[in-house]
Parts: C-alpha cells; sequence; structure tokens
C-alpha cells in the first residue's frame, strides 16, 4: 500500500515539473467554472418561459406607406379576414410582442411624480379584446377592460393619448414589485402625475428584451393598455391556432393580407417560436463557443498531464524496477501514479478555487455576470480530477510495464 | 544562431514527434483560439474613420427636469429634442453639424417594375452629413444648402438601392416613392461601411448604412415616421417636436482643440441661457465626446466580445504554461545527452542557445498551424448570428500579430525550461537513471 | 532454502535465440553463503533474475524456500520477492527522491499489515544494524557510495527476508568502502542470514563458504573452500549439487 507521505517528499524534489502541472490544473480549473458559469447561464435565458403559449402563436408584420393606409380601421377588416381562415382561433393586432427587441415601455410609480423617473419601467402591451386570450396570458385577479375601454391610437394622437391611459392591467411579477404585500386589484399607480387604476393581474409575460440576469424579476414586469392598434404603428397581427395547422394557417394568412394589399409588403411572417428562437441565437452563440473553448482547454490540459507525467515515467524507470524488484506488485505502480497525479491536481483545484472566485469578482465588476454559486466548485473539481485521472492513466499503465529486471541494469 | 544549432534542434524535434506534435498543436490551439478573438476585437474596437476622427464631435446636453428618483443616469441623454437640436445647429459655431434621425418606410418600385414594395431603412440628416464623414459619390453629389434649408423633395440613394431600382445605371435625375412621397434623386453613393455605424449607435451597430438619405427639413415636414429611440422625460403633447422627447442625434465637426473646448462652453451657456429662461430644470450639464470616446462611452464593443477576447488569453495564458511543461520535459529527458555535451566544452550560454532555438522552432510550426486555426475559427465567428459576424476577416496586421504571438510565447514558454536544461553538470557518461 | 535444478533461460527474439542460462542447477542451503562467480556474459546476471524471480525461468524447477514458483502469477512473485529476498544491487539501487529512511521503508510499503509506526521501528533497526542511525533524513545524494551501499542493505534487511542475494556489492565501490561492506554481509551471513552473492572478482569470492562457477549458462568448475564444505560434486552436464542435500 502506498501512503501519501513519501509520494509528497519525492514530489518535492522536482517542485518546478510539479508546480508547472499544479499551475496548468489551477488555470484550467479557474476558467472552466467560470465558463461553465456564464454556459449555464445562457442556458438558463434560453429556457426562460415567455408566459405565452408560444407553440399555437403565428405573427405578421404588414409595412404600410402613406398617411390613412394600415389604421385601425383597415387593421379590423384584416382581422376579420384572417379570424375568417380555417383553424384561426383568435386574432389580434399589438403593438409590441415579447423577445421582439421592440417595446413601448412607460414608468409607473407610486405616488404622483413631476417627472418619468424614480418609478419601475415596465413594457407596454395593447392591443383588442382578444389580446389576452390570443397570447394565451390569464386573468389571475380582477377583470380585463370592458369593451367600451378601448381607444384607437393612430401616429397623430399616439404620443400624447399613449400616456394618457387611466386604467391598466399589470403582471403578477409587476404587482409584486409595486405591492410586494397587498393585492393589487383596485389600488392607484401614477404615470407622472397621471393617476392609473390597476383593475386586473394578469400572469406574467416576458418584455420584448431581457436582462442578463436570467432570475431578474423585471424580466416579467408588464402593463396591459386598453388601447386598439394597427399596422401604421408597427403593430404586429397575432393569430392562434392548432400547433398542427399552424404553419398552414401562417401561409393562408400571408396570401390573404397580400392580396388585400397588394401595394403594401410584408415585413414579417413567422411563427412565435422562430422569433423566440432568433431573439436567443447569440446566447446560443455564446453558449456553443464557450462550451467549445472549455472543451479544447481541458484537452489542452490533458496534454500537458500525459506530456509531464510520461516524463516522470520515463525518468524514474529505474527506480520503478527498483520498487518491483523490492516487491511492488504492478498495481501499487499504477496507484502510486494515480495518487500523486491526484495530489497535484487537489493543490491545483485549491489554488483554482481561489482564481475562480477572483475572476468572478472582477467579471462581476465588469460584465453582466452574478455570483458564481458555489456548486460550481465541486463540480469543477471533479470535473479537473476525472481529467486528471485520465490522462495518467496512460503513463501511470506504461509505469506499471516496467519490468522488475530493469534494477539489474548496470548504471 | 549557427546552422548546426539549427540542424542539431531539427533532429532533436525529429527525435520525439509525438511530443513535438503535441507541443506544437497545443501551441497552434491556443494561438487560434485567442487570435480569433483578438481579431474580432481589433475589428469592432477600430476607428471607423481614420484621421477625422479626432476632429468629429457628439454634443449633448441636458433637458431633463428634476428627477425625485435618485436612480436616474446623471449623464446627459444621448438624444437631443427637436428645438435643442434646431438650436444648437443655428447657434453653435462648428466646421460642420448635421442633425439626423432613423426612419424606416416602404419604397414603390417605379411603374413597370417586377420588384415588389419593400421597406428599406432611410437616414433624415443634413448635406454636412455627407462632407463631415467624408461618404464617396459613385454618381451626383450630396443635395445644396438651399435644399436643406427649403425642404426640397430630394434624396441620396444607397448603391445597394441604385442597383435594386434601376440596375446600378445612373438614376441622378429620377425619382423615388419613399413612404408615400416622391423625391429627385440627386446622388448615388459609393460602398461606404464605417465600422461601427458610429453615427447611430442606437440602431444596428455593425449593420450597413442607410439606402436612402432625406433632408432633415423635408422629413420633419412630411412628418416621416422615426424607427429609432424615442425617450420622452416629459409628457408628450400632440406634436412630437414640441414634445420633452428626445430623437435626435448631432455630430459637428471642430477641427481644434480651441474650437472643441468654445463648443462646449457654448454647449455650457446656450443650457444656462434655457435654464434661465425656465425651459431647462437642470444646472447645464454638458458632454461633448469626440468619436472614438463616444464609441467608448457607449460600450459599442459587445461585452460578449470583451469576455471571448478575456477567456481567449485565459485560454492562451493555460497552453503557454502547457508549453513550458512539455518543454521541460523535452529538455530534461535529454540531460544525458545535454551532460556530455557539456563536458565536450559546450558552455551554458550555448546549450541554452540551442534548446531556445528548439523552442523557437515548435513557436514557428505554431505560429504556421495556428494561423490556419485562427482562420478556421474567424470561418465560423463568421457562420454566427451576431450582427458583427460578417466583418471578422483577418487583416495583415492580425496575421503578423499571430505570427508574432506564437513566437513570442514559444520563446517566453522555453525560457525556463532552457535555463533549468542549461544548469545541468557536465558528465562524461550517459546515465539511464 | 534456494533450490534449481535444470534450470533454463532463453531469451528469444525473431530472428536469435540466446541460452543465457541451461542445464543449470543449485541448492543453497539455510545458512550458507554461496558465491556465484564467472566473466561477464556467462550468465551470472541471468542467473540472479532467475533466483530473485525477477524473470521466469524457461525450463526447470526452481523451489524458493519451500514454494515451488513455478506457474506462480506475476503479482504472487512480487509477493514472493517482497517477503523472501532482500536485494543488494552493484548500483545501489536507492530511489534519489526519497530520504534515508523512506527508501528503507519502501519494501514495507508493499507488504499487507505492516503500520507506519512498525514501518518507521523496523527501517529504524535496520538502519541501526548498519551503522546509520545518524543519518535517517539524508538523501543518497548526500551519501558516499559505501554508505549508500549500506542503506540499500538496510533496506534488504527491513523485511527479514530468507534470502540475501547480492549483485556485485562492491562492484561500484573503492577498496576501503568495499572491504566495509563486505564484512557487513559476511558479518550478517555469521548472525545467520542465507547469502548468495554474484560476483566476478575471484577475491570476494574467496570470503563466501561455497564458490559456484558459470560460464556460458553452465556451470563449469568447482571452486571450493576446502575448510568449509568439500563435499559438492558435479552431476549431469556439468551442474553442483550438495551432496547432503540430495537424500
Amino acid at each position: 500500500m502506498t501512503t501519501l507521505r513519501p509520494i509528497l517528499s519525492a514530489l518535492r524534489r522536482h517542485k518546478i515539473a510539479a508546480l508547472l502541472i499544479v499551475l496548468e490544473i489551477a488555470l484550467a480549473f479557474a476558467i472552466v467554472s467560470n465558463a461553465l458559469y456564464i454556459v449555464v447561464g445562457r442556458l438558463q435565458r434560453i429556457d426562460l418561459p415567455s408566459g405565452i403559449d408560444e407553440p399555437g402563436l403565428v405573427l405578421l408584420q404588414l409595412a404600410t406607406a402613406g398617411a390613412g393606409r394600415g389604421t385601425v380601421a383597415s387593421a379590423q377588416a384584416d382581422l376579420a379576414a384572417l379570424r375568417a381562415i380555417p383553424g384561426v382561433e383568435s386574432a389580434t393586432a399589438i403593438n409590441s410582442l415579447p423577445l421582439s427587441h421592440s417595446q413601448w415601455g412607460l414608468i409607473y410609480a407610486l405616488h404622483p411624480m413631476r417627472t418619468f423617473s424614480g418609478g419601475v419601467q415596465a413594457p407596454v402591451y395593447f392591443g383588442g379584446p382578444d389580446l389576452l386570450k390570443t397570447l394565451g396570458v390569464r386573468m389571475l385577479q380582477g377583470m380585463s377592460f370592458p369593451p367600451s375601454a378601448y381607444r384607437d391610437l393612430t401616429p397623430q394622437n399616439a404620443f400624447k393619448i399613449f400616456v394618457a391611459a387611466r386604467q391598466a392591467l399589470i403582471t403578477q411579477a409587476y404587482a409584486k414589485r409595486l405591492w410586494p404585500h397587498a393585492n393589487a386589484v383596485g389600488k392607484i399607480m401614477y404615470m407622472g402625475e397621471t393617476p392609473v387604476q390597476v383593475i386586473g393581474v394578469v400572469s406574467n409575460i416576458i418584455k420584448p428584451y431581457i436582462s442578463a440576469n436570467a432570475h431578474d424579476p423585471g424580466n416579467y414586469y408588464a402593463v396591459f393598455s386598453p388601447f386598439r392598434a394597427a399596422p401604421d404603428l408597427n403593430a404586429w397581427y397575432a393569430l392562434r391556432c392548432r400547433p398542427a395547422v399552424c404553419p398552414r394557417v401562417l401561409k393562408a394568412a400571408a396570401g390573404k393580407l397580400q392580396a388585400m394589399h397588394p401595394t403594401e409588403t410584408l415585413n414579417a411572417q413567422e411563427s412565435f417560436m422562430h422569433m423566440r428562437q432568433r431573439y436567443f441565437r447569440n446566447d446560443r452563440a455564446m453558449a456553443w463557443l464557450l462550451a467549445g473553448t472549455v472543451l479544447a482547454l481541458l484537452a489542452v490540459t490533458a496534454v500537458g498531464i500525459v506530456g509531464l507525467a510520461s516524463f516522470w515515467v520515463q525518468q524514474r524507470t529505474r527506480q520503478i524496477g527498483v520498487r518491483r524488484a523490492l516487491g511492488a506488485r504492478r498495481v501499487d505502480i499504477l496507484r502510486y501514479f494515480q495518487t500523486e497525479n491526484f495530489l497535484l491536481a487537489t493543490a491545483g483545484i485549491a489554488l483554482g478555487c481561489a482564481a475562480a472566485i477572483g475572476i468572478n469578482v472582477w467579471l462581476m465588476a465588469h460584465y453582466a455576470v452574478p455570483r458564481l454559486p458555489i456548486l460550481y466548485l465541486p463540480i469543477g473539481a471533479v470535473a479537473l480530477w476525472t481529467l486528471g485521472q485520465f490522462a495518467v492513466l496512460g503513463p501511470a499503465l506504461r509505469a506499471a510495464r516496467v519490468p522488475p529486471t530493469v534494477a539489474m541494469r548496470a548504471a | 544562431m549557427s546552422l548546426y544549432h539549427l540542424r542539431l534542434a531539427l533532429q532533436a524535434l525529429r527525435n520525439s514527434p509525438v511530443l513535438t506534435a503535441l507541443m506544437v498543436l497545443a501551441l497552434a490551439v491556443g494561438i487560434g483560439a485567442s487570435m480569433t478573438m483578438l481579431t474580432v476585437l481589433h475589428v469592432l474596437s477600430g476607428d471607423p474613420l481614420p484621421g477625422r476622427s479626432a476632429h468629429l464631435y457628439y454634443p449633448q446636453i441636458d433637458p431633463r427636469p428634476l428627477g425625485s428618483g435618485g436612480n436616474a443616469n446623471p449623464e446627459p441623454p444621448g438624444l437631443l429634442t427637436y428645438i435643442d437640436a434646431e438650436n444648437l445647429l443655428h447657434q453653435g459655431k462648428a466646421a460642420r453639424a448635421a442633425v439626423m434621425y432613423q426612419g424606416g418606410d416602404v419604397v414603390q418600385p417605379p411603374s413597370g417594375s417586377a420588384l415588389h414594395p419593400f421597406v428599406v431603412n432611410s437616414r433624415l440628416t443634413g448635406r454636412d452629413f455627407f462632407s463631415m464623414f467624408e461618404v464617396p459619390f459613385r454618381y451626383g453629389a450630396p443635395w445644396s444648402a438651399a435644399d436643406d434649408a427649403g425642404a426640397a423633395h430630394v434624396a441620396v440613394i444607397s448603391q445597394k438601392l441604385d442597383r435594386k431600382l434601376f440596375g446600378g445605371a445612373d438614376s441622378v435625375g429620377r425619382m423615388l416613392d419613399y413612404g408615400g412621397h416622391s423625391f429627385r434623386i440627386v446622388g448615388v453613393l459609393a460602398h461606404w461601411r464605417p465600422v461601427p455605424r458610429f453615427y447611430d449607435l442606437n440602431a444596428s451597430r455593425f449593420g450597413q448604412v442607410e439606402d436612402v438619405f432625406i433632408p432633415f427639413n423635408t422629413a420633419r415636414a412630411l412628418n416621416l415616421g422615426i424607427e429609432g429611440s424615442t425617450n420622452c422625460y416629459g409628457r408628450p403633447g400632440k406634436d412630437l417636436d414640441t414634445s420633452p422627447c428626445g430623437y435626435i442625434q448631432m455630430w459637428v465637426q471642430l477641427d481644434s482643440r480651441r474650437a472643441a473646448a468654445a463648443y462646449k462652453r457654448f454647449l455650457a451657456d446656450y443650457s444656462a441661457q434655457q435654464h434661465a429662461a425656465g425651459r431647462f430644470q437642470r444646472p447645464p450639464n454638458v458632454r461633448l465626446d469626440d468619436l472614438m470616446q463616444w464609441l467608448a462611452y457607449r460600450h459599442v464593443v459587445p461585452d460578449d466580445v470583451r469576455m471571448q477576447a478575456w477567456l481567449a488569453l485565459g485560454f492562451l495564458l493555460v497552453c503557454v504554461v502547457n508549453t513550458v511543461g512539455l518543454l521541460l520535459a523535452k529538455f530534461l529527458r535529454r540531460s544525458g545527452e545535454i551532460g556530455v555535451r557539456r563536458a565536450l566544452g559546450a558552455s551554458r550560454r550555448a546549450i541554452f542557445a540551442q534548446l531556445l532555438i528548439e523552442a523557437g522552432m515548435i513557436g514557428a510550426a505554431g505560429a504556421v498551424l495556428g494561423l490556419l486555426l485562427t482562420m478556421l475559427g474567424l470561418y465560423l465567428v463568421r457562420r454566427q448570428p451576431s450582427g458583427y459576424a460578417h466583418l471578422a476577416h483577418l487583416q495583415p496586421s492580425m496575421l503578423l500579430a499571430t505570427l508574432a504571438l506564437a513566437l513570442l510565447a514559444s520563446l517566453v514558454a522555453g525560457l525556463l525550461p532552457a535555463w533549468r536544461a542549461s544548469r545541468i553538470a557536465p558528465a562524461l557518461q550517459i546515465k539511464s537513471a | 532454502m534456494l533450490d534449481m535444478r535444470n534450470v533454463s533461460k532463453i531469451y528469444r527474439t525473431t530472428t536469435v535465440e540466446t541460452h543465457a542460462l541451461r542445464d543449470f542447477s543449485l541448492d543453497v542451503r539455510e545458512g550458507e553463503f554461496v558465491a556465484v562467480t564467472g566473466p561477464s556474459g556467462s550468465g551470472k546476471t541471468t542467473f540472479l533474475t532467475i533466483a530473485g524471480l525477477l524473470e521466469e525461468l524457461t525450463h526447470g524447477e526452481y523451489v524458493l524456500d519451500g514454494v515451488d514458483v513455478h506457474g506462480l502469477d506475476d503479482n504472487q512473485r512480487s509477493r514472493l520477492r517482497n517477503e523472501k529476498i532482500g536485494f543488494i544491487f552493484q548500483a545501489f539501487n536507492l530511489i534519489p527522491d526519497l530520504n534515508v529512511l523512506d527508501n528503507v521503508e519502501v519494501p514495507l510499503h508493499y507488504r499487507r499489515g505492516i503500520g507506519a509506526a512498525e514501518r518507521r521501528r523496523r527501517a529504524t533497526q535496520a538502519l541501526e544494524r548498519v551503522g546509520l542511525s545518524a543519518r535517517v533524513r539524508h538523501y543518497p545524494a548526500e551519501l558516499s557510495g559505501g554508505q549508500q551501499q549500506r542503506v540499500a542493505i538496510a533496506r534488504a534487511l527491513a523485511g527479514s527476508p530468507r534470502l540475501l542475494l547480492a549483485d556485485e556489492p562492491t562492484g561500484n565501490l573503492d577498496t576501503a568502502m568495499a572491504r566495509g561492506v563486505m564484512d557487513l554481509i559476511e558479518e550478517l551471513h555469521r548472525e545467520g542470514a542465507t547469502v548468495v552473492m554474484v560476483t566476478h572478482d575471484p577475491d570476494l569470492a574467496a570470503r563466501a563458504e561455497r564458490n559456484v562457477h558459470i560460464v556460458d549458462g553452465m556451470a563449469s568448475g568447482i571452486i571450493e573452500e576446502p575448510s568449509m564444505r568439500p563435499a559438492v560434486r558435479a552431476q549431469g552436464e556439468g551442474a553442483f549439487r550438495i551432496p547432503g542435500a540430495e537424500d
């Protein structure tokens, strides 16, 4: 049986090579644990629920040119035609969409304010009475707007009227932010000095663009206002359909809109799933890139371990033979090198922990990277221990095959 | 370095082909990864207008009301209101100046064209835009000062749009139907692709320039829609141009430091005057960044790219440490040979030099392979979805930097092992122990 | 104790077959001190590797301390080496990375059921026996050749082996040191140790009770120590056996 002390004292006689392995493992550990954390953060962002019923939602956007085109009246006609397409369950025009990058935002506060600053910003979604149903957003408390509450928004009046709404629905997350301990329904919030009554709380819906932190509750702040939107304000047509028939519905809808507006152009026609995928493609690319780099880094580290371990085996061929002559079994030799590698990896991991935390603190200060959860350290440690054991296996097996007769050769 | 040293080094490398290959490969991977990322960083943080950027400035003033919240950004907003933009344009003393915003609308192809109507982005600005940024023209010229003042229905179009609508012919004098209005084309741009698209960082930062350019005054008179951001700090009125809403970018050309200092004073004076008149609530709060300062202030280089560059440097560091270890192993394996050479009269310096040459040769091989990997890496980056991806090409300067970095890395990595091996004592026999 | 009968060792490569040992027989009794001599290349070293269980024999029979080594696997041979044999090498073969005490403890690490304290006790005792208790913290490179060989002897003794196998134990030492080491080996013999020593040096061989001479892999003649044991006679093709052991 081998014990640690003689291995340690042997390592003390090979300080440079031992330090190099420790350093390499430490660096790899520090980089790998941080990179993995960023990868997981990105993957969590990609997986964030949008709060809407995604598979059955398709979107079209009509680009219109010139005054009097793409108005609310023309949108009503478009929507009526779209609802007539077989498979369409409901249809609405909406000013902006989750994960679309384009948002109308307002700031609401608990007290009247002379300026817009100081409150909590939220994207504002508006469409017609069918909006919630089409998106798949649920009423949780209170009630939605009465049909008579809806007003038309036009390019001429948009800026003035948009900020003048007196009633709103807000998401659960936003309600919790403004009134953490009370029921929001019936409460008054202020847009500047304008009082706005919360008449209902709806299930969460994600913002048009979200923060880097997947766990930020602000990603789900949203306010719904009682307006009708139209293509002249870059509104989207959103159609709900059974997922199986959605591709067909989208095609039919595009054909119908194009036929109704031969001189306009369809700016976009896609499923919400597709829009979502587009939104997160940078995150996905970054995750792949980091994962690839992590793998390459581990490979390089393994090469380093194999190289130095091979050298050590070669350098110690004679003493391996002597140990064999003195009664060491092959497995004893194997274990010696494995234990040695384990000790070096452990030292590297200990050093790497400090470096990993240092790098994370630096990343937090300079980039939108949250604190590294402590869980990543043991995961990284196991990864590098395993890597070390795999890398040293080849040289260690070669060492175990050194015949005891080596001890007999003349020095 | 003598030929003999070179031959010895080559011989030594050939004697352990696997180890040599592993070292070259590890170094090349490190070089490839870091140079790929550094090239992207270099491309994105480049100067879009070399030679001119130092004279171009982005003025900012602060018309916001006093906020009751403490979390508001203390820096002045990045967009000007219509009133302030007009005032600065007409009262400021700059060699050149242009206000601008981004629009987007439908282009109706000329009658008889098989094309369907399509949406393009437009830049609604003044004629100084073209001279200030040295925008190259293929046909025609910018519109005149009179066109600016008189809100003439004229347009400059991109080469791309000219090709699409008119097959690349000289379209000066022909009509463009944009947003339901007719404009007489006065100029067609030659290829122009500033990276980043510095003049408006709210829109696509690494995208192409707009396809249609129309005088700012014309655009306001026709109320052409805003495609970029609009930020209101107070309750908007019926008319956007009288509302407390910023949507306009402004650039000025100031040819000396003195002129820049004077212009900054002017911004402060203007703010004080507006404050006195009761239009501004805050004391003067101005900024006047030159182009490169403006890019830095707005964090034009994406955080992802910076993080990737740091990651790549860390990777390179691991590769260098790795190379140090492998070189140490390689050199010390030859302890016996080195001992005999020392006994036969080789000085420490000679051993050191010979081993460094060996390290350098590994570096040279790593450089060549690393260059190939860099090209592969950039090819992969170009296939990424990010807006800047297509810009990732290897420039001659970065090519040289790659070779230099690989050689430097290998020599640095070789120092410690070569020093250690050169201290091997002279020996008359090759011991196996 | 060590009983070899008609042992052959053949090294085969694809083109050459080398008979390093042919029909070699030798019986060493408990407490004996036997020198195996011969010119270089005669098969002395091969004899040692077979006797020390470092290699397997090709033909013949070898019983070590009552254990027939034929057919033992590598692990069993390792264990037998560890428990029954103490090696003394010409080149000392100390492990340069370990200090004296750790070197002496090496074989004890490979034996089951010995704790750290017991290892320490035995190693210290062995070092006392060779007169090097004062040097336990030194590294081999800090010792003279004679001292290194004493450490190696202590290492051989630490495991309380049944048989000491010495390979040119003074080959790397100057005369004075060599004398000291040989005195120590003789002393161990007088205390009851069984010693088999391989050497090309007739003066050293003369200090053994009995000599066996190998030429071309075969025992070729008798060099007797008349005062001790005259009755060694040839058997078979030039092999030698001790008459008393035959019965």
